[in-house]
């Protein structure tokens, strides 16, 4: 030590001066020093394993690729409660380490400090999260993925994380015990888990603000055929941003983090916080699903219901153009070979599409039944339309490519024979089950097929009246009644008799004018 | 007067710690001695404004603690060493200490030559960009003396700093003492009466939470030559002296 | 001040504690121990998870996904409670505590089985408010095998953040759940009665408790 005799410069205290140099350099110092990196290592490898790896197995579209990891939450899951527990230990570090004194002893108010080390915290977490998002979006670039990237859920994303460090930090500076860290991870995890199992059994209403929330904000046709509607995310965005600002804002409350007046903003920041968070829950309560995605008309901008232009691609091989999509080129030649065999028994007769094409798809939540008929046959000439992203595409969930020809077919044969969205009288039910026999679908095969994922609630009238009501152990009974036998006393007919009477009473069939016993 | 203190109590639940101390000093070096549990610490921490006293009035740096705007004031132009130091162990030498020059509202632009200044202050240059964590404890002592003495402050508290100091450090220390009283008030509380003796130009003893002596260290060791009590040194003499007057029941005044 | 008579008792000094051999004596040592790692705020936190369990069990809480997913909250819980048990691991000593007698290994086992034998006792009664899919046996595995997963990290790397070992193994038993996974290193997805599961639990556990009880629990080096 030096007992230096030169006149000390005295530096006249800053006060509110160079505010943005102080909080740089205190930033740069908790920056530095803030315990977020430690953890990162491990939220890499569940990242990877949660968010990443599930991802694989769907088709290589960026809608059904980030379904599980943004559309449902996972890294939000994967790094939410992580950063919660670590922001926690952060907001704890004075209580634990005896700097309660020196801290207190300091001009610039405890606020100030607190915000610094908490926004050193979320910094880090932010930062982890959108590189490690970015470099998972990097690998499905890589992969060729179809369509276009989600990117306002990542902004959800961002914005969550932001939430959960507040959150943490909040709860370790209240409670600056060992028991903070676990306690906000713990916390965290079992809110978002809580927050799952809401958001799938509500599928409207205020629960759409859950970062779970899938249902009804995730058209699969978004990035591909529309651009992602960004109501939704918006409202999100303002729920988790004003979620933090609250949290933020109450750490100044305390009469220990500052002056009257500071404590007075710290009120008003508090306040205008939970006032965005409550307006966003609200404008997600008018939430409505339209064919887009979830509409707020509050929030709603026209020109994100414009479709993103395309040339389709088309083949002919099934007698009348099938034109897709150019993201849907792979699955052409399935769709070609799923349509060939019932486009030719609709050939030449009353309605029967001159083209075939692909519209967007409507994503009804919960059991994930397309909703209304499914295909539609429209125009003059009739063009048939494909909703191809509601359908069950090979390696989506699970699907096969049988399943998706089954699909297809139930769906085209009930578009042909029965208009609307309704199940169809007796006699329109035994021609669609005819003409499902003779494209491949079996009379006794029908009812399970009835049952696949993915079909609309007709389906299961349907199948109702073709088992005449029976239900067997598995649930699906055997075919049976008068709907059945008349059925099979159509597929009896030589195709070419069964056509030439479906030439001259299709009309009145689809009119309802046909009853079981007018069937030939 | 840069400290006035006017008949300052504090309580901690049914502990009297301070009980009804008035005190005045200015620019110099002010010593303050007492047995453990005298109330030395908990005197300092009302200066220091980290707690405010149960009753009685404090004026410091001619502004009063109990307005914020007042507290705020006085911390700006204030140095504070605790008993008990924490310390971030992640932190090196330098951001610890620049860390609390920002808190104290230090100019940001001067901020680093400050810190620079102080760190070599304490002979901790070559130790400017270690952890805390792997300084030894007299190193962490003087760690928290540079941040204590960063912002220049016009009043200096300091509880037990030479604790852990080697002599030679020792020595400096009270060298620097004497540089910084010479345009600050100093307050020191210390056991270590040699470190009075060397540095101060006032001192008051403490007892169960009163002041029982205050004078120039000349007359704690009068006092001690008066009583003839036990002691290695004049000082300690004067201190055992005043220390067994009180207990005896006789109050002690210079 | 001098040397001598270092080794008597001054007079009228206030006479030592007996060495800690007798019961009296290492009651209060443990007490003083139980203090330092605050377990009795550990109990209370343990006592209210058990609350919640008994409250998600009576309102059936659970995540979409069929049979194996009625159990993903309740091991949340369990999980809980393991990370409570790990976190108390690590003293505020360091250095001064490890340089003591024999004691110090004895009461960090004695603590660590005692405070998993209360957690899985409480949430034992808290799973009569409902029906606790797989039963006590299942749960008295999970806790004991996520309590392992916390102590390995509190003594390894850091004793404080000994919860983050049983939050990565829930976040990767909800991908097990998911898959199906059939390894007994994810006893979760096991049967309760599955003598697989339980020796991986077991093994971890005692793996966790025999770490502990050497080094005990890891000072953090940030924050």
């Amino acid at each position: 030590m030096t007992a230096a005799t030169a006149a000390p410069v005295r530096h006249a205290p800053g006060g509110a001066r160079a505010v943005p140099l102080t909080a740089a350099r205190l930033l740069r110092i908790e920056l530095r020093r803030n315990a977020m990196p430690w953890i990162l290592p491990l939220i890499a490898v569940l990242f990877w394993f949660d968010s990443y790896r599930p991802s694989t197995s769907q088709p290589p579209f960026w809608i059904l690729r980030t379904f599980w990891n943004m559309g449902q939450g996972h890294t939000i899951i994967d790094f939410g409660p992580f950063v919660a527990g670590v922001a926690a230990w952060m907001g704890s570090r004075d209580g634990r380490r005896g700097m309660a004194d020196m801290v207190t002893g300091t001009a610039r108010p405890r606020w100030v400090a607190q915000l610094a080390t908490w926004g050193a915290t979320a910094i880090w977490a932010v930062v982890a999260y959108l590189a490690f998002v970015g470099i998972m979006f990097a690998v499905y670039a890589h992969q060729g993925l179809l369509g276009s990237p989600p990117w306002w859920w990542v902004a959800v994303g961002a914005a969550a994380v932001t939430t959960f460090s507040a959150a943490g930090f909040a709860l370790g500076v209240c409670f600056p015990s060992r028991f903070a860290a676990a306690l906000a991870a713990f916390g965290g995890f079992l809110l978002m888990m809580l927050s799952s199992q809401t958001g799938f059994s509500h599928t409207s209403g205020w629960a759409q603000i859950l970062p779970t929330n899938s249902n009804g904000n995730f058209q699969l046709d978004s990035g591909v055929l529309y651009p992602y509607l960004p109501d939704l995310p918006i409202a999100r965005i303002m729920f988790f941003a004003g979620l933090t600002v609250a949290t933020v804002g109450l750490l100044g409350l305390p009469a220990r983090a500052g002056g009257p007046w500071l404590r007075r903003t710290a009120a008003v920041i508090a306040v205008a916080g939970l006032a965005a968070a409550g307006t966003a829950v609200g404008l997600a309560d008018t939430a409505r699903l339209s064919a887009r995605g979830m509409d707020i008309s509050a929030l709603h901008d026209a020109a994100s219901d414009r479709p993103t232009p395309y040339t389709p691609v088309c083949d002919h091989a099934a007698g009348v153009p099938v034109c897709l999509n150019p993201a849907y080129r792979r699955w052409l030649p399935d769709v070609t070979a799923a349509l060939r065999p019932v486009l030719t028994e609709s050939a030449g007769l009353p309605g029967a599409p001159t083209r075939t094409t692909q519209i967007g798809a409507t994503y009804s939540s919960g059991d994930g039944a397309v909703p209304g008929p499914g295909l539609t046959l429209s125009g003059r000439p009739p063009v048939l339309g494909i909703p191809l992203g509601a359908l069950n595409l090979p390696g989506a969930f699970g699907s096969t490519a049988a399943e998706l020809t089954q699909q297809l077919q139930v769906l085209f044969v009930h578009a042909f024979v029965i208009p609307g969205a309704g199940s169809g009288t007796p006699g329109q039910l035994a021609v669609q089950a005819a003409l499902l026999q003779g494209a491949g679908i079996p009379l006794k095969a029908q009812p399970s097929a009835l049952t696949d994922y993915g079909l609309p609630s007709w389906a299961r009238a349907t199948q109702h009246a073709l088992t005449n009501g029976r239900q067997s152990a598995n649930g699906v009974g055997p075919v049976t009644g008068p709907v059945y036998a008349a059925a099979q006393r159509l597929t009896g007919l030589p195709p070419v008799s069964l056509h030439a009477w479906l030439a001259a009473h299709l009309t009145a069939l689809r009119a309802g004018q046909i009853t079981l016993a007018q069937l030939p | 007067m840069n400290v006035e203190i006017a008949d300052v109590t504090r309580r901690f639940g049914r502990t009297e710690a301070v009980a009804g101390v008035s005190l005045e000093t200015g620019p110099g070096v002010f010593g303050l001695l007492g047995p453990n549990g005298a109330g030395k610490t908990t005197l300092l921490r009302m200066v220091a404004t980290v707690v405010p006293p149960s009753s009685g009035g404090l004026r410091l740096l001619g502004r009063d603690p109990a307005s914020y705007a007042g507290r705020r004031e006085i911390r700006r132009r204030l140095g504070y060493l605790p008993q008990n130091l924490g310390y971030y162990s992640g932190f090196t030498v330098t951001e610890f200490v620049e860390y609390f020059a920002l808190l104290k509202e230090m100019p940001a632009g001067q901020v680093p030559r400050a810190v620079a200044a102080a760190v070599e202050r304490v002979d901790l240059g070559a130790k400017a960009r270690a952890k805390l964590r792997t300084l030894s404890g007299g190193m962490l002592r003087r760690v928290g003396i540079a941040q204590a003495i960063v912002n220049d402050p016009e009043l200096l508290l300091l509880d037990e700093p030479t604790a852990g100091l080697d002599p030679e450090q020792r020595m400096m220390f009270r060298a620097l003492l004497r540089d910084f009283g010479q345009r600050a008030t100093v307050v020191v509380s210390t056991h270590l009466v040699e470190d009075v003796g060397a540095a101060c130009s006032e001192v008051a003893l403490m007892d169960q939470g009163r002041i029982v002596f205050h004078g120039t260290p000349g007359d704690l060791v009068a006092r001690g030559q008066e009583s003839g009590a036990a002691g290695d040194a004049p000082l300690e003499r004067g201190y055992s002296a005043v220390l067994a007057a009180v207990r005896s029941g006789v109050a002690a005044r210079s | 001040m001098t040397v001598a008579g270092v080794h008597s008792t001054p007079q009228g000094a206030v006479p030592a504690r007996s060495p800690a051999t007798s019961a009296a004596g290492l009651g209060y040592m443990a007490w003083l121990y139980l203090v330092s790692r605050r377990v009795p705020a550990a109990l209370g936190l343990i006592a209210a998870t058990a609350a919640v369990l008994a409250a998600a069990l009576h309102w059936r809480w659970s995540i979409a996904g069929g049979p194996a997913a009625q159990q993903f909250i309740p091991l949340t819980l369990e999980a809980a409670s393991a990370a409570i048990v790990a976190v108390t691991a690590y003293g505020p000593f360091g250095e001064t505590e490890r340089a003591t007698g024999r004691w110090l290994p004895y009461l960090r086992l004695a603590v660590v089985l005692a405070l998993t034998a209360a957690a899985v006792g409480a949430l034992a009664a808290a799973a009569a408010a409902g029906d606790l899919p797989g039963g006590a046996l299942a749960m008295l595995r999970n806790v004991a095998g996520l309590t392992g997963t916390g102590l390995l990290p509190a003594a390894a790397v850091s004793g404080a953040f000994g919860w983050a070992g049983p939050l990565a193994y829930l976040l990767i038993a909800e991908g097990a759940f998911a898959g199906s996974w059939t390894t007994p290193w994810m006893w979760p997805t096991r049967p309760p009665h599955d003598l697989g599961g339980a020796l991986c639990a077991a093994a971890v556990f005692a793996a966790g408790v025999t770490l502990i009880t050497m080094r005990g629990g890891r000072d953090h080096r940030a924050g």
